[in-house]
């Protein structure tokens, strides 16, 4: 059976192909990242000030990270008022980002624009549901007008800026925000109730990926106070724990001539140096990988707010305790992260949390370096900047979750293609079976 | 050892320098023959595109001689001219024209061999300098559909 | 009912910004389907070259993304073979956009990252077939520097209203102008009325304002003379005046306006995310000539200590077009 390749996978954010080589018995699957991103190539050179908005290009969440690194640089503290619109906009990328991500897993059986059932879907389907689909749609629409209220543009925020917001609210804007909160808190709640009936929790609806289930593998997540990068293991344990600006001496990176995008792995400290040379693909796979996203922050176990809180008990009691490693928890996290994202915007868009007397203050010098990092929809993000004596940037290293979660995105490939190529399902099947599983990373 | 042949456009300024080279040439005064002179009336008048898309067909050195300061036909467009030559000299350097490649000169129309000292003196430098880095462009020079330029030979 | 118009959507290299303002389009992503039939969409519905082929024609191609590798460029020609009608939709596939950045970075940092994953020196290659990776062009190219493109809809994202706009005169060739939203008021008289009536707009219509963003931009302009140049992190501006004479370099005066001057209203610098205006031949000597117009002294040392503090001119002004409207570093 020769090669197999699938090159227009559903929902991938970034050009992705993956091939499969089903030779035998010791298939072989390749997640491919197909084109580069060339950060140091957009960046160097550039104003440092002007970061914020040419990194948004990466994800939304970037330009908040980027603002928190210029903070750094120019050694400014922003005012409460922009820490809070800050958050709250952050809030609000949560809350969008992991509805689409529902959005995709409620209309994965069929053609969301026509209702008509995709050909080929061999597994077994959630009913077509036109209905949730439009209100999760227009919640998607709404969440994305508050991001362009707080700020300012929809999928390439322009607000925060070095040491601050850049621009006041409108009186007017309250009021929407505040029926804005209203309608996703409320739609969030009738929302769990259609997954829970339908999806999540029940096996048969998921069918074959309800049951799939990774390797326990370690896990990275940032503290609430965005000090402490903590890292836990396959058991939950905890293996490390360290000041963001270490990040890059934890973790190495590996380059395969298959794809564009490096793997992040955890660099070994027991005994000595390491040459980047000896850290082959095989060793990473066995015991370096690590991954971060709502399943990681999930198994991190922190306080949440008291909807989600209730959200995560009904969890654990339906799929067990943590840590989970299982598809059908990846999902469930993601919509309790949404939930937590809606109870925090009904918090922070209150009026009396968004007004102030400052949104800005303005730095009185440059330092040559900062860096930040910060808890994206996708998982941890980390940026650190160098400049030179007039503020362009000499170096930049930003690490993102497609780099970091390369090598989980590799494994499931190949442990996918393996079950797949045993249970001798049709290419369609095949691909539909992937997109699943890569979904919630 | 070095053959190649510089091509320098200059924009000479109908009431000053254009009248030097006019003079130069009919005084005989030595000149390289490596510049094709554009008459215009003022140095002012000389858009910033205009020199960019002189780089871009592949001139390798574009010269802007205007009045000097205080004698401009026009009172103040050879100021404007200054005022603007830093700038474009900056983003020209950005993008990989050297600096050096575009000059910004005053010469009177009493001033002859001064014009003439000052081409032959750009042709060198330019020499040394080598072809226009962007020379690769040249083939877009021959599917620039701007076939007025072609047809005058130039 | 009229035959369904079929659409294709596709992304080279790029976010996924411009589909996702697709599908967010007026709360009613699935209205579109009551004119038009995705027949072609990688990202919603997963759709393999193997369908393209299976079509007769494609109606309406929306093409994102820059081309950077070769599978983008081979996306283009194949799109391009089967649409009768290719739009670039947003900034990257209309100039270039921010991937287009990296024509102007130092060559050994594009060499590195080429040779990093294309070169025969990575140490872990096993025994077997391992896939090999599209390979990345010399430069980044803009949708039409590789084929023959109808129509643009520029910015980064695009916006909703030229969009919808575009959707419905191309995709939908509707004649009512109830339709139509406020946004034929805001297109170039030919491409309104044309829209009004019907018909297609002529090739190479950009679905944006004629004129700069100046004109949409809500800031009280003054005088126009600055002193000292200003970095967006060296100040807060005053909310209500014109951003250029306050001391920032704003792209505003050559770019196209249609967005509403959403970046100046949110406090920050234009940077020319809708392309440059017709009149204007190339951005980059436009500003110079703009700016440097704003000086007021006389001598060249002092001219020379304020041009000083100008920074990264290229970067700036070609921020999202420097692919395709940079005379100096494009070839068509």
């Amino acid at each position: 059976m020769k090669e197999i390749t699938f090159d227009a996978l559903r929902w991938m954010e970034e050009p992705v192909r993956i091939k499969i080589f089903p030779d035998g018995e010791h298939p072989r699957g390749y997640f491919q990242i197909t084109s580069p991103r060339e950060v140091e190539g957009l960046c160097q050179g550039r104003p440092v000030e002007e970061l914020p908005r040419i990194l948004s290009i990466l994800s939304p969440a970037h330009h908040l990270a980027s603002a928190l690194a210029l903070d750094k640089l120019f050694g400014v503290e922003p005012p409460p008022l922009a820490v809070t619109m800050r958050e709250a906009l952050l809030q609000t990328l949560f809350f969008e980002n992991h509805l689409r991500k529902i959005y995709f897993l409620v209309s994965s059986r069929f053609d969301p624009l026509s209702s008509s059932i995709l050909p080929g879907n061999g597994t077994q389907g959630f009913p077509p549901s036109p209905h949730i689909l439009d209100e999760i749609m227009s919640h998607i629409s709404i969440a994305r007008e508050a991001v362009t209220l707080l700020g300012g543009r929809s999928d390439h925020p322009l607000s925060a800026v070095a040491g601050g917001v850049s621009r006041y609210l409108k009186e007017e804007n309250y009021e929407r925000l505040s029926h804005i909160y209203e309608s996703c808190l409320g739609f969030s709640l009738r929302l769990g109730e259609f997954l829970r009936q339908e999806i999540l929790g029940k096996d048969q609806a998921l069918s074959d990926l309800g049951a799939f289930s990774m390797a326990p593998m370690s896990f990275m997540t940032l503290s609430e106070a965005k000090d402490t990068v903590i890292l836990r293991g396959g058991l939950g344990q905890e293996l490390d724990r360290f000041s963001p600006d270490r990040i890059f001496q934890k973790i190495g990176l590996h380059r395969e001539s298959w794809s564009y995008e490096p793997l992040a792995y955890i660099q070994d400290h027991s005994g000595g140096p390491e040459l980047k040379d000896q850290v082959g693909l095989q060793a990473i796979f066995h015991d370096r990988c690590f991954f971060v996203g709502p399943l990681a922050r999930l198994n991190q176990d922190t306080a949440l707010t008291p909807l989600a809180e209730e959200e995560r008990q009904r969890l654990l009691g339906d799929r067990g305790p943590l840590p989970r490693f299982d598809l059908s928890s990846a999902f469930w996290s993601l919509f309790l992260e949404l939930l937590q994202a809606a109870e925090k915007m009904a918090e922070l868009y209150k009026k009396e949390n968004l007004t102030g007397p400052e949104i800005r203050n303005i730095p009185t010098e440059m330092g040559r370096e900062g860096q930040a990092a910060l808890e994206s929809p996708k998982g941890l993000i980390y940026h650190h900047y160098r400049v030179d004596e007039k503020g362009l940037v000499t170096d930049i290293a930003v690490l993102d979750t497609v780099t970091e979660n390369n090598a989980l995105r590799c494994l499931l490939t190949q442990k996918t293609a393996e079950i797949a190529l045993t249970r001798k399902h049709t290419t369609q099947e095949m691909k539909n079976f992937l997109e699943l599983v890569l979904l919630p990373f | 050892m070095n053959d190649f042949e510089p091509k320098i456009l200059a924009f000479l300024c109908n009431w000053c320098s254009y009248v030097a080279a006019d003079s130069a040439g009919v005084s005989r005064l030595t000149q390289k023959p490596n510049v094709r002179i554009i008459r215009v009336f003022c140095s002012g008048m000389v858009d910033p595109s205009y020199v960019v898309k002189a780089f871009s067909l592949g001139a390798d050195g574009v010269l802007v001689a205007g009045c000097h300061p205080g004698d401009c036909h026009y009172i103040s467009g050879n100021i404007k001219a200054l005022r603007r030559s830093f700038l474009l000299k900056k983003l020209l350097s950005e993008l990989g024209v050297e600096e050096e490649r575009f000059r910004l000169e005053w010469v009177a129309a009493s001033e002859p061999q001064r014009y003439v000292n000052l081409i032959n003196r750009m042709i060198e430098e330019v020499r040394q300098l080598g072809p226009n880095p962007l020379r690769r462009s040249y083939p877009s020079a021959e599917k620039e559909k701007n076939s007025r330029l072609r047809s005058h030979g130039l | 009912m009229p035959k369904k118009k079929k659409i294709a959507v596709y992304a080279a290299t790029g976010c996924r910004a411009c589909e996702q303002a697709i599908l967010d389009i007026h709360y009613q992503v699935g209205s579109l389907t009551r004119w038009a039939e995705l027949s072609f969409w990688p990202y919603i519905l997963g759709s393999e070259w193997k369908k393209l082929e299976e079509q007769s024609e494609i109606d309406v191609c929306f093409f994102t993304g820059a081309i950077r590798t070769s599978s983008d460029r081979q996306a283009a020609l194949r799109l391009r073979d089967k649409s009768r009608l290719m739009i670039a939709l947003g900034a990257c596939a209309a100039f270039g956009g921010l991937p287009g950045l990296v024509n102007m970075a130092p060559s050994e940092v594009r060499k590195e990252s080429r040779e990093e994953t294309n070169g025969p020196n990575s140490r872990t290659r096993e025994k077997g077939e391992e896939p090999n990776l599209p390979r990345m062009e010399e430069r980044v190219s803009a949708l039409s520097q590789v084929v023959d493109v109808e129509y643009f809809v520029p910015g980064c994202p695009p916006r909703q209203n030229f969009l919808w706009a575009a959707i419905q005169a191309i995709a939908f060739e509707t004649e009512s102008p109830v339709r139509l939203s406020f946004s034929a008021l805001r297109l170039p008289q030919a491409m309104a009325q044309a829209i009004t009536s019907g018909v297609l707009p002529p090739k190479g219509s950009v679905f944006s304002g004629e004129r700069a963003v100046c004109a949409s931009c809500a800031r009280t302009k003054e005088k126009k003379q600055f002193k000292e140049f200003a970095r967006p992190w060296q100040k807060d501006p005053d909310q209500g005046r014109c951003l250029l004479e306050q001391g920032f370099i704003c792209q505003g005066i050559v770019t196209r306006e249609g967005c509403g001057g959403v970046c100046t209203a949110a406090g920050l610098s234009c940077r020319g995310c809708f392309g440059k205006t017709d009149e204007v031949f190339d951005p980059g000597p436009k500003m110079v000539s703009a700016v440097s117009s704003t000086f007021d002294s006389d001598n060249p040392i002092e001219i020379a200590s304020t041009v000083d503090q100008f920074v990264d001119l290229a970067g700036t002004i070609y921020r999202y077009t420097l692919a395709s409207q940079c005379t100096l570093l494009s070839s068509p």
